[in-house]
């Protein structure tokens, strides 16, 4: 086999891509559910008790809350809250398309798959966090008895979770599984020695 | 490995903090995102008259569709996560730096592809637009930032060994 070079690696990645974004998108509803059940353990270590259950209909996940809300003047119900949590693992499609193309062992690959989950889990339960907390408004967030420190963190959390744990985790993690690889692959190649 | 890691995460930590300021928003991310707008609409306007930029929204006078340029869609991220790696990595300050120059115009030229791509395939279909918005541009952005970096490792001098 011939030595990787950075082009043909970065061909197959793009080969990869399409690929990846299938297996990914049909295997949402699974990994929805692992995740799902993972942000209800980040959203209960942050505020306990505070989501009853995590529910799925169909890819989304539905948080169901213990947080009362006034439907009309006679009627009390529960805070229910939608997240979609794809937005938070397209990145297991970029680790997939990137492990293959780095001709990754099947053992990484399951052990990245599994790495990013935590991550995921933190966008999608501090995407429930900044709903409950921040955008439904002043009322529901003092229902649900977050304090001002903690409605910063909320929105720190959030950002982190949305905007840069997504794209970034499934790199960290495939570099982190991927050192030798990525060790040849940014080798200069050798220069002809003169006899 | 490490090191870098540490350097890494330290960094990006305290470089993404200070973007989420209100002043960092209003004195750099605002304006950066507006003129974002700006140069997609002049680029656009050179082949479609039926292009406008208001702040940070790119509209067609046309047919009214508009797409908004938010956080994560003006490349800022993906420029903080490039220059927190290469200040990262053991290199030459020289080479940083112009590794930063190159790697930012590499990311910007193809966020502004996106934004341009997301503005026509938003005109033609809802269920395209979103999927590459949220999911795929998302995606191949990181991996240029990837490719950029990994370029730049490969370009810079070999480090001199350790006297004995």
């Amino acid at each position: 086999m011939r030595p990787d070079t950075l082009p043909r690696f970065i061909l197959r990645v793009f080969l990869w891509i399409p690929v990846c974004f299938g297996a990914w998108y049909a295997s949402a509803a699974w990994h929805g559910t692992v995740t799902g059940w993972l942000a209800s353990l980040i959203v209960d270590a942050f505020e306990p008790g505070i989501v009853k259950a995590v529910e799925r209909a169909g890819i989304e996940l539905v948080f169901v809350t213990r947080i009362p809300v006034q439907a009309s003047a006679a009627q009390t119900g529960m805070l229910v809250v939608e997240v979609g949590p794809l937005i938070y693992s397209y990145g297991l499609a970029l680790f997939l398309a990137l492990a293959l193309a780095s001709r990754t062992s099947w053992h990484k690959l399951a052990l990245g798959a599994l790495a990013l989950l935590p991550f995921e889990a933190w966008g999608i339960a501090f995407d429930f966090l900044a709903q409950a907390g921040i955008k439904l408004g002043p009322q529901v967030a003092a229902q649900a008895g977050f304090s001002s420190a903690q409605r910063e963190a909320i929105a720190f959390g959030y950002q982190l979770g949305s905007l840069i744990l997504p794209p970034l985790a499934p790199v960290a993690v495939w570099a982190a599984l991927n050192l030798r690889f990525l060790e040849a692959l940014v080798r200069p190649p050798r220069q002809p020695v003169d006899e | 490995m490490i090191r870098f890691a540490a350097v890494f995460m330290l960094l990006l930590a305290a470089s993404f903090a200070l973007e989420l300021t209100p002043p960092v928003q209003a004195a750099l991310v605002a304006p950066w995102t507006e003129g974002l707008a700006r140069l997609s609409a002049a680029l656009l306007t050179m082949f479609d008259p039926n292009v406008a930029a208001f702040g940070r929204i790119l509209q067609s006078t046309r047919n009214g569709f508009a797409v908004s340029i938010e956080a994560g869609c003006n490349g800022v991220e993906a420029a903080l996560i490039l220059i927190c790696a290469m200040i990262a990595f053991p290199a030459p300050w020289k080479h940083r730096l112009i590794g930063m120059a190159i790697g930012l115009v590499a990311v910007q030229a193809l966020n502004v592809l996106r934004v341009i791509t997301l503005f026509y395939l938003g005109q033609w279909n809802a269920r395209a637009f979103e999927w590459a918005h949220l999911y795929l541009w998302q995606a191949l952005v990181m991996l240029d930032v990837v490719i950029v970096w990994l370029v730049w490792i490969r370009s810079l001098p070999p480090r001199a060994p350790h006297a004995a």
